[in-house]
């Protein structure tokens, strides 16, 4: 469908894009900005995959939640101009480490297009709808979705923890 | 059209690598971490629309809870860095080994 690809083309661009803006940019805020453009263009992709549920999940964790609180802790610790590392070689650093990670980027993407993986799965009814989803976690994923609440109660409290502002002995 | 999104996984998980080791910046080090996590969840959805099986967007919803918890401890150091040192450089958090200055 020509359709689909022009759409899959044009949301690569704006991730691509975005997030190197995000790697590049010099004030952390800019760089939030930045990156909410990319998580959005991903949902968007998610969306184009087949995954309805994962789409609403990116945006409202991932847009919603995960950013928001990074704009807010980078308001809150108000940070000056004074406060940011100097990085006058910041081009030069990018360009080195893009010279050392493209050849396995490169070898990565020969392996992907020399794969050969067969034809797509003949479409299923109800594929990436939250009842379709919610089935398989609560029935073969159970385990994993249990430890991922745990997980979330250690951060919860490891966060409070380190936050704590600590009385001067 | 798998090939495409694996291509575009293994693009931004190169950028990420890259903001992750060239930049000072502890915040745009974390988002180049988010990167990474994002270029992954994009290869499982990916690869979950071509078999049409649920489990890479269970795999892929675990991964995003995962990065909310690492968001909050992330945070969590923000704050107590940014009080102790005033300042947001990579470099100067030296306290566990290598060159005091």
């Amino acid at each position: 469908m020509p359709s689909e690809t022009l759409l899959f083309g044009i949301l690569a661009l704006m991730t691509l894009f975005s997030a190197g803006m995000m790697v590049s940019m010099h004030r952390p805020i800019d760089a939030a900005l930045s990156f909410i453009v990319t998580l959005v263009s991903l949902a968007g992709l998610f969306a184009l995959a087949g995954s309805g549920f994962l789409f609403a999940v990116q945006i409202i964790i991932y847009a919603g939640a995960i950013l928001s609180l990074i704009l807010f802790i980078i308001m809150f610790l108000n940070i000056k101009e004074e406060n940011l590392p100097e990085e006058p070689h910041k081009w030069r650093w990018i360009a080195a480490a893009a010279a050392l990670v493209a050849p396995f980027c490169f070898v990565l993407a020969k392996l992907v297009l020399s794969t050969e993986f067969g034809e797509p799965a003949a479409p299923v009814g109800g594929f990436g709808t939250i009842h379709a989803i919610g089935i398989d976690l609560f029935s073969e994923w159970v385990l994993p979705f249990e430890l991922i609440s745990v997980l979330l109660l250690v951060a919860l409290v490891g966060a409070v923890t380190l936050a704590e502002k600590k009385e001067e002995a | 059209m798998i090939h495409h999104y694996l291509l575009l996984a293994i693009l931004l998980f190169g950028i990420g690598i890259v903001g992750l080791i060239s930049r000072r910046n502890i915040i745009v080090i974390y988002m180049s971490v988010e990167l990474l996590l994002n270029g992954v969840n994009l290869a499982l959805v990916a690869v979950s629309s071509h078999l049409q099986s649920s489990d890479g967007q269970i795999i892929a919803m675990l991964i995003i809870a995962i990065a909310a918890a690492e968001a909050a401890l992330f945070m969590a150091l923000f704050v107590v860095l940014f009080r102790s040192r005033r300042s947001l450089d990579a470099n100067i958090f030296t306290l566990l080994g290598g060159r005091r200055d």
